[in-house]
């Protein structure tokens, strides 16, 4: 398909045209703007047929591991469009933004009853903006407290996030490996927490959808050595009205909201994150802080405590009254959404894993993970570029990395047992095509374009359109 | 309301095939287990859920306004909001899988064309989370090119945008300086700056890179690139800023658009998602995430930043409203938004007010007032007008798009009366 640049034509107008001179002088101003113009029957037909070259959630299952890939309710769309919400200025005073205030609020406190936390944050704009500013806040509790605790530890099954974060502070992390179970070692543990940790950074239910069997043990340990418990809470998906993070002892933890409730994930983004914590570290949190007195919200900046702000405003609005929609589509029954999930992902699992290798040989929850180590002829790669072939979106591939061959699986609560079989079927048949007839599936995707070369992309890197 | 397709019988099929008598039984080692339902609300249908957030939209009240500072009030074109609803579009995620996203993957490919084209820069990324994280993005990246720490930035920082610096460069043990000398790792200006100041970089950039620091220009109102001299052309190595100008609603907010652009030395260290075009297998031209060494779930704790999600709806929206404008249609918007502000100003200067700017402006003035600011915000509130930002006792930053009409202005001027 042609680029839009390509398009030379008699322009729609939208606004007022003007003639007008400006008093600026030519130094300030532009040569030339060299943009296209395009009418508007074309840019209509450009992306729609681009589209039509895309895949996501309302195409078919879509079961990407670690991301959540559930139905967004199409309510939530029109609700987040209503003109009270779309068309308010960010700057407007507190007493004509109540109604945002309220949903700021409201969200606030269902994510404090779901979490079991004393407080939370709602202004960074994704989970990894979460970890890093549960970094810092632990950063600066220790600063105050006047200790010194330049680590973190993280077990080898996390996101690449989180070590990212980590080092974006300026901390160093201290890996540990996971047990036969794909449990976080506890003896590594162990033997890795000193005095100058400051925190144990957790995925629960972790990245191999297992649950952390020995997460109290590590809990004890870390709160005896005055280390904080961190939990990234991108899986969250799995314990929702089952269990509340921070009764399994953790201080701080983020929720991907995009992931657990729902929101569009757009190709990539926008997502919104929460960093819900214990009541010692409530003072950290960003500003402005939300207040309610007498029925009126107001926004507080006065927190001394504060490590500041992370969003230009108070955080991605839009995103939070769609995640605010689905939590109370659900209200008080948000138990069946992880029960679903965790129903979903057992049956996948037991549907497929006589045809591929299972690492850790344990009950699921959200999500598993299988291998394709034993499959002759190909690997993983071929498999989802198979999947392809049959309608719907391959798993999370050769993640996480300790597991060879990995195929990362999450389906989520929203996809039918119909729907789940036929997948399942696939991945049946394509173990099986790779032992008979390997070449339709190394050949694969048998669409175009197919195979891209992603090594040229690098090495010969051309990242944009220039006139000529 | 419900959004799980399971008949009770499917779920007794289900956990026979499992192995397992109940759900319960999957959940069992989920610890510590509740033992009561969360205490939330009753689930809501979907008529109650309409009524419930259309209630809580109406306690929002939408006036006209007349303020900016980093969200501007300019119209959207239907069909950016029409073509991003495509489901293909939304809810699709990071295109790791290219043959399933060649859409979303052009589109970007498109966005950063677009941008490079509006600032003059070489290089941009597919996106990041909003103006104020792309600039302490853009400093991070500073300090890992130059192996220094320390940061100066420029009078006329959007202050919501140096809290967030601020908060990053904590985190990342960098230190702000009021000099420019040897140990500076970049040199931040804004442009137009907060009080709508549209400025000659040129000085500036001379003494940055005098220092070996990186010069950065950061942007809230993008629109002026359409009039403006392009950040690349007076020496911009770094070019972020704030996308939400380009037909994104203002929602409270966010979510907005960040976005960030480089020279073409510091390809290597951008952070974030960058989309390039390669061939297939058979030659047929692509696109697919590229540089991905640069990033966290392949590097790690080495990575250049720990983005993830990032903003890609938006950037297909701000691509889609690029694309519609179109050369002729973002001139108009910058001219009828510079228009209409210079109007105000003018007629402003008549009834007491005096212009604060130091030369140019484009569409944000900054002026002193004949009385309390607070008293004069107060009484354009009564019109049903948001007057702009007071910024001190006697100081408004006020502000124009496209969509202030004269009788708009008139209004303003009338409850000022």
């Amino acid at each position: 398909m042609k680029l839009i640049f390509e398009y030379e034509q008699q322009p729609t107008e939208h606004v007022e045209q003007i003639q007008t001179q400006l008093d600026l002088p030519s130094e300030l101003i532009r040569d030339s703007l060299p943009l296209p113009n395009v009418n508007e029957i074309d840019i209509v037909r450009h992306y729609t047929n681009l589209s039509k070259k895309n895949f996501g959630i309302d195409n078919n299952l879509y079961p990407l591991g670690s991301c959540t890939m559930k139905y967004n309710p199409k309510v939530s769309e029109e609700l987040a469009r209503l003109k009270g919400f779309a068309s308010i200025h960010p700057r407007s005073p507190v007493e004509y933004s109540q109604g945002s205030l309220e949903v700021i609020w409201e969200l606030q406190e269902a994510l404090k009853e779901i979490t079991g936390m004393d407080d939370v944050s709602i202004q960074p704009a994704a989970g990894s903006q979460c970890e890093l500013l549960g970094i810092m806040i632990a950063k600066r509790h220790f600063e105050n407290k006047n200790e010194k605790r330049t680590k973190v530890i993280i077990p080898d099954s996390s996101h690449g996030t989180n070590p990212a974060s980590v080092a974006m502070c300026k901390l160093e992390t201290i890996t540990v490996c996971s047990d036969s179970r794909g449990n976080m070692d506890f003896n590594e543990v162990k033997k890795k927490i000193s005095p100058d940790v400051a925190l144990v950074m957790v995925t629960n239910p972790n990245t191999l959808g297992l649950y952390e069997e020995n997460l109290l043990e590590i809990k004890d340990l870390a709160h005896q050595n005055g280390t904080l418990m961190y939990c990234d809470g991108a899986n969250m998906n799995a314990l929702l009205g089952i269990s509340k993070p921070k009764e399994q002892g953790f201080d701080m933890m983020h929720l991907n909201l995009h992931k657990t409730f729902a929101t569009p994930h757009g190709g990539g983004g926008p997502g919104a994150g929460a960093l819900a914590v214990r009541a010692f570290l409530s003072d950290y949190l960003l500003v402005p802080r939300i207040t309610k007195e007498d029925g009126k919200f107001q926004l507080d900046y006065k927190k001394e405590k504060s490590v500041g702000k992370v969003h230009s405003f108070y955080g991605n609005f839009g995103i939070l009254v769609r995640a605010l929609c689905y939590i109370r589509i659900w209200g008080n029954q948000i138990r069946h959404v992880s029960e679903n999930a965790v129903l979903n992902a057992n049956y996948l699992f037991a549907k497929i894993r006589d045809s591929y290798h299972v690492p850790y040989d344990r009950r699921c929850a959200h999500e598993f993970v299988v291998s394709a180590k034993n499959i002759p002829n190909g690997g993983t790669i071929d498999i989802a570029k198979r999947i392809l072939d049959y309608g719907f979106h391959p798993p999370t591939v050769y993640f996480p990395l300790i597991v060879e061959e990995a195929l990362m699986i999450e389906p989520t609560e929203t996809e039918s047992k119909e729907t789940l079989d036929k997948y399942a079927q696939v991945l049946v048949n394509i173990a099986k095509e790779l032992r008979e007839k390997p070449e339709i599936v190394k050949d694969a995707p048998h669409t175009e374009p197919s195979r891209l070369d992603e090594v040229k992309a690098a090495r010969q890197p051309n990242l944009r359109w220039s006139p000529q | 309301m419900n959004y799980i397709p399971h008949t009770k019988e499917d779920v007794t099929l289900m956990l026979n095939e499992i192995g397992a008598s109940s759900i319960d039984e999957l959940i069992e080692n989920f610890k510590p287990c509740l033992t009561s339902p969360l205490k939330l609300p009753e689930p809501m249908n979907e008529m109650q859920l309409v009524s419930y957030f259309s209630e809580l939209a109406g306690k929002n009240k939408i006036f006209k306004y007349f303020v900016g500072a980093g969200a501007y009030d300019h119209y959207s074109p239907a069909v950016v909001d029409h073509l991003i609803k495509r489901g293909e579009f939304m809810t699709a995620y990071t295109p790791y899988q290219p043959e399933a996203s060649q859409g979303m993957l052009q589109a970007m490919y498109e966005f950063q064309s677009f941008i490079c084209l509006l600032t003059g820069m070489d290089v941009s990324n597919a996106s990041l989370y909003d103006g104020a994280s792309a600039l302490a993005e853009a400093v991070l990246l500073s300090s890992s090119y130059t192996k220094k720490r320390h940061v100066f930035v420029d009078n006329g920082l959007n202050p919501s945008y140096y809290e967030v610096l601020k908060t990053y460069c904590n985190g990342s043990d960098l230190e702000f300086t009021n000099t420019i000398d040897e140990n500076t790792c970049c040199v931040i200006s804004q442009n137009p700056d907060f009080y709508g100041n549209i400025k000659d970089q040129r000085p500036l950039v001379e003494k940055a890179h005098h220092n070996k620091a990186l010069f950065i220009t950061c942007i809230n109102e993008p629109t002026s690139l359409a009039l403006l001299k392009p950040p690349g052309e007076y020496g911009s190595d770094i070019v972020v800023g704030e996308g939400q100008s380009f037909g994104i609603p203002l929602s409270f907010g966010g979510p907005y658009l960040g976005f960030l652009a480089v020279k073409n030395f510091l390809l290597k260290k951008i952070p974030g998602r960058i989309v390039g075009m390669t061939e297939d297998k058979n030659g047929k031209k692509g696109f697919v995430l590229t540089l991905q060494a640069r990033e966290q779930f392949i590097r790690r704790e080495r990575a250049t930043s720990n983005i993830t999600t990032n903003q890609a709806l938006l950037a297909l929206a701000a691509t889609i409203y690029l694309a519609t404008v179109g050369r002729k249609g973002l001139v108009d918007v910058a001219k009828n938004s510079y228009y209409k502000a210079h109007l105000l100003y003018e007629k402003l200067g008549k009834i007491g007010f005096k212009g604060l700017n130091e030369k140019y402006f484009y569409n944000e003035f900054c002026v002193k007032t004949p009385k309390a600011a607070s008293k004069i915000f107060s009484q354009l509130l009564e019109q049903k007008i948001v007057g702009g930002l007071v910024v001190d006792d006697d100081k408004i930053i006020v502000c124009c798009t496209e969509k202030n009409s004269t009788a708009d202005i008139n209004a303003y001027l009338e409850a000022l009366k």
